[in-house]
């Protein structure tokens, strides 16, 4: 008799333990049944980070049963109002957001505005990797890097605004590899290419998805690339041998591959932290958003939680030269 | 060819499908258009989860339409009540609020929904006319004549001012320049009179700038005057159908304004860099450039009601060009459009014209019809809504004052805003108590960045010799001679008044 109950007691308390399991695992989910999460995005409506935006947060939301995703999108000051909003907000999973990635030159530097440190945040995941590339316009005689190098004339490189980080990547660059550039500013959205078409600049240097077209249509040609996979491009580090150069490349590369990020303020809870980061990888996985994402034209290639963590830290962990060569770069003028 | 053009045409209003679509766009741009803050850029960001089931033509039509009529309907509060959905909008609104005021509601809207109407049709037109030329006048124009542009525009201040005020306009135009320098520096990068103010870092919010000069104050001088926004009763504004209807007739009487200023829109669109408000003000300063009686604008002309809605509207056929042909977007909104285009399989390209003129066709109709049909149908409902201008002030006044703070905020979504929108409606109070006019600073804070941004890049590009390209002489004798005619102007009938003070 005794021994019967010891049985059916221990039995149950197997059972019990078996049903408690999962509930601990899903304590983190459940938290956000009936609950509004706020997705950040730091830029107005339209364009890519708030294509990343809409789509993570829609999928997002499908993972995380009960709970409402809505996009806010807080522009101004080139990311940092988003930033520094996403920064400060509760840390209780309920805000989350994305921003540029570039942001991480801000710090390095110690530019004014910033009210966040990059390496506290909680990092959710990247949706995808944005490969740099140097574009030149198709009537410039420079056809090769060994060109660009070699010629004596100064080349205007089209750039947005001053502290932008394609601003900041194309005067490092020049700079570090010694290239005859000119680099000219303000060139917001897509005028550059209007720029490179009329031929007052001769080329640039950006995410590569942003000239495919361009380039498809036989506007221009991609001389070197930081990153990606096509095999008839050059990869931009093997046609320099100057170890500072390849130092500024690589913190170049490591930007573009922790791009599209999602992040959250400083210490969520890690149960609630961890049900953000696996309902941000099923979303990521889901075929769906896959789907309506290379419809788009934009690649998917994320990246989850520590690994995006971890990128974050190695790219803020700069040597004195780099961090020299790049507040060089943004004094400059 | 023909055969395409017709076709695209046939299939497209013989379709249910289609005919359904567009009316939804109609109804939905029109709704967008005329909430104050939002602009037609968000709508279809929003429209695109939507996107993904349709198929290409439809769906592109559905998008273009939706983007397309949200001009048209912006302007109904600018005309109403003073206030402006956006910058462009504010161009209608110097002589659209004083016609309601004068119990013209009807007469101003039906001008101006017209006006939009035909300037979608001939931007339309333009766009079909253009494709072969395309080309070569968007590389015509780079940063040098965008700056030449801009100073051009500029100029108009003195005609806008009127003969007695144009030291005022002068001052208010500065002013408005002043503004426009707060933001970050093209030239450093710092920010500049905007301090630790992330929300100036991007400059003075336009929407609430315009918002602050012309709707505040209008609101607080209807609410210190009492009774309603039209000075004349209903029953002697002999409010009707026939109003509206000699609204409409305003245009075809002034058919070669509005021919003009359509074509300066969907010229200004087709060029990427301008910026979306610069043409409904470069047509308004060419209509009161041009009138043989400059003086009645601001106090009610009917052709400062045309001009830039023709303008604005003419602006997306424009627009539609490089965004198509070149797959490189002419504004913000355009480059929403042509991401929304992508996913439906769309690739934007100079290929376009020999693969896929059958679509081409299509947009170029859509845009026809669509305007069309929200031309129709906004004439249809304005009898309505013009009665507005005839309810009491203290009904009407609490509800326009909170639509233009939450204009103010959801533009930005920052708060800061409405601390500018407070210290800036002071200033357009005074301004408008003391009888300033308020057009210059618009102009001055519009068109102040571009003239500032495209000067530095054109002096880094070919430094002070950027004035002798061909163009550039084109434009600098434009601005010495509209000088030349505003000072001869200015200065003709004073001759004449001190010949008469003289005389007796």
């Amino acid at each position: 008799m005794t021994r019967t109950a010891t049985c059916m007691s221990l039995a149950g308390g197997l059972a019990a333990t078996a049903i408690a399991m999962p509930a601990l695992a899903q304590n983190g989910a459940d938290y956000f049944k009936g609950k509004t999460v706020t997705y950040i995005v730091a830029t107005s409506a339209g364009g890519g980070y708030d294509l990343y935006g809409r789509l993570v947060a829609e999928y997002m939301q499908r993972y995380l049963p009960g709970s409402t995703f809505v996009v806010r999108n807080l522009p101004g000051a080139r990311h940092l109002v988003g930033a520094n909003t996403i920064f400060a907000s509760r840390a209780d999973g309920l805000t989350i957001g994305t921003f540029n990635t570039g942001l991480i030159y801000n710090q390095l530097v110690g530019l004014p505005g910033i009210k966040f440190d990059l390496a506290k945040m909680s990092w959710i995941g990247k949706a995808t990797t944005e490969p740099r590339a140097i574009v030149m316009a198709q009537q410039s005689p420079i056809k090769t890097f060994a060109d660009l190098q070699a010629t004596k004339q100064p080349v205007n490189f089209a750039t947005s605004g001053i502290g932008s980080a394609n601003y900041v990547e194309t005067t490092m660059l020049t700079s570090a590899l010694k290239l005859p550039a000119k680099v000219l500013t303000g060139y917001n959205g897509n005028t550059d290419q209007l720029a490179m078409r009329r031929g007052e600049v001769g080329g640039t240097i950006g995410s590569r998805s942003s000239f495919e077209q361009f380039v498809q249509n036989g506007y221009g040609r991609f001389i070197a690339q930081i990153g990606g996979k096509d095999p008839n491009v050059p990869q931009l580090r093997d046609l320099v041998k100057d170890p500072a150069a390849l130092s500024l490349i690589a913190l170049v590369q490591s930007q573009g591959d922790i791009a599209r990020l999602t992040a959250g303020p400083p210490g969520i809870p890690p149960a609630v932290l961890d049900a953000l980061r696996e309902a941000y990888r099923n979303a990521l996985d889901d075929k769906e958003l896959q789907e309506k994402a290379a419809k788009l034209e934009r690649p998917v290639e994320p990246g989850y939680g520590d690994e995006v963590l971890k990128a974050v830290i190695t790219a803020l962990n700069q040597p004195p030269e780099t961090i020299a060569l790049l507040t060089q770069a943004l004094k400059k003028k | 060819m023909i055969e395409t053009m017709f076709g695209s045409l046939y299939a497209m209003l013989m379709s249910p499908h289609m005919m359904g679509l567009m009316l939804l766009a109609v109804a939905i741009g029109l709704v967008v258009g005329v909430t104050p803050g939002i602009g037609g850029r968000l709508s279809i960001a929003l429209a695109i989860p939507f996107v993904f089931g349709m198929e290409m033509i439809p769906g592109a039509v559905f998008l273009l339409t939706m983007h397309a009529v949200n001009g048209t309907s912006g302007q109904i509060s600018s005309i109403m009540f003073g206030v402006p959905g956006d910058g462009d909008d504010a161009a209608t609104t110097i002589d659209g609020y004083p016609m309601a005021k004068k119990g013209e509601a009807g007469r101003a809207l039906g001008a101006s929904v017209t006006a939009s109407g035909i300037g979608g049709i001939v931007g339309a037109v333009v766009f079909a006319i253009m494709i072969p030329v395309l080309e070569p006048v968007v590389m015509a124009f780079s940063p040098a004549e965008f700056f030449l542009l801009a100073l051009l525009g500029i100029t108009f201040i003195a005609f806008l001012a009127g003969r007695e005020q144009i030291f005022k306009g002068l001052i208010v135009g500065l002013f408005g320049m002043m503004l426009a320098t707060v933001g970050t520096d093209p030239n450093t990068g710092t920010p500049r009179f905007a301090g630790d103010f992330l929300f100036l870092w991007d400059g003075v919010s336009l929407i609430t700038a315009v918002l602050a000069l012309f709707a505040i104050p209008e609101m607080i001088a209807l609410a210190v005057k009492g009774g309603s926004i039209s000075s004349v009763s209903r029953e002697t504004a002999s409010y009707s159908y026939r109003q509206l209807f000699e609204g409409v007739m305003e245009v075809p009487r002034h058919w070669w304004l509005a021919l003009r200023t359509s074509v300066i829109g969907a010229v200004v669109g087709m060029i990427p860099g301008l910026g979306s408000s610069a043409a409904a003000w470069f047509c308004y300063g060419h209509a009161v450039q041009t009138s043989k009686t400059p003086e009645r604008f601001g106090k009610g002309a009917v052709e400062g009601v045309i001009a830039p809605e023709t303008g604005s509207n003419a602006r997306e056929g424009g627009a539609l060009l490089p965004t198509l042909f070149f797959g490189i977007p002419a504004s913000s909104g355009m480059a929403v459009l042509m991401g929304a285009f992508l996913i439906l399989g769309i690739q934007p390209g100079p290929t376009m014209i020999t693969e896929r003129l059958d679509l081409v066709w299509t947009l170029i109709w859509a845009l026809v019809v669509g305007n069309l049909i929200a031309v129709t149908f906004l004439l249809f409902i304005m009898r309505w809504v013009a009665l507005l201008t005839f309810v009491n002030g203290a009904m009407l006044v609490p509800f326009i004052v909170v639509m233009a703070v939450t204009g103010s905020y959801v533009s930005e979504g920052q708060w800061q805003n409405l601390v500018v929108l407070v210290v800036l409606s002071v200033v357009g109070y005074g301004l408008l108590r003391f009888n300033w006019p308020r057009a210059p600073f618009v102009i001055g804070i519009v068109l102040g960045k571009i003239a500032e941004e495209s000067l530095h890049k054109a002096l880094e590009l070919w430094g002070l010799s950027f004035f002798t390209r061909p163009l550039s002489l084109v434009l600098i004798g434009l601005i010495v001679a509209t000088i030349g005619y505003a000072v001869y102007r200015n200065i003709k009938p004073r001759t004449a008044g001190a010949q008469r003070a003289v005389t007796p």
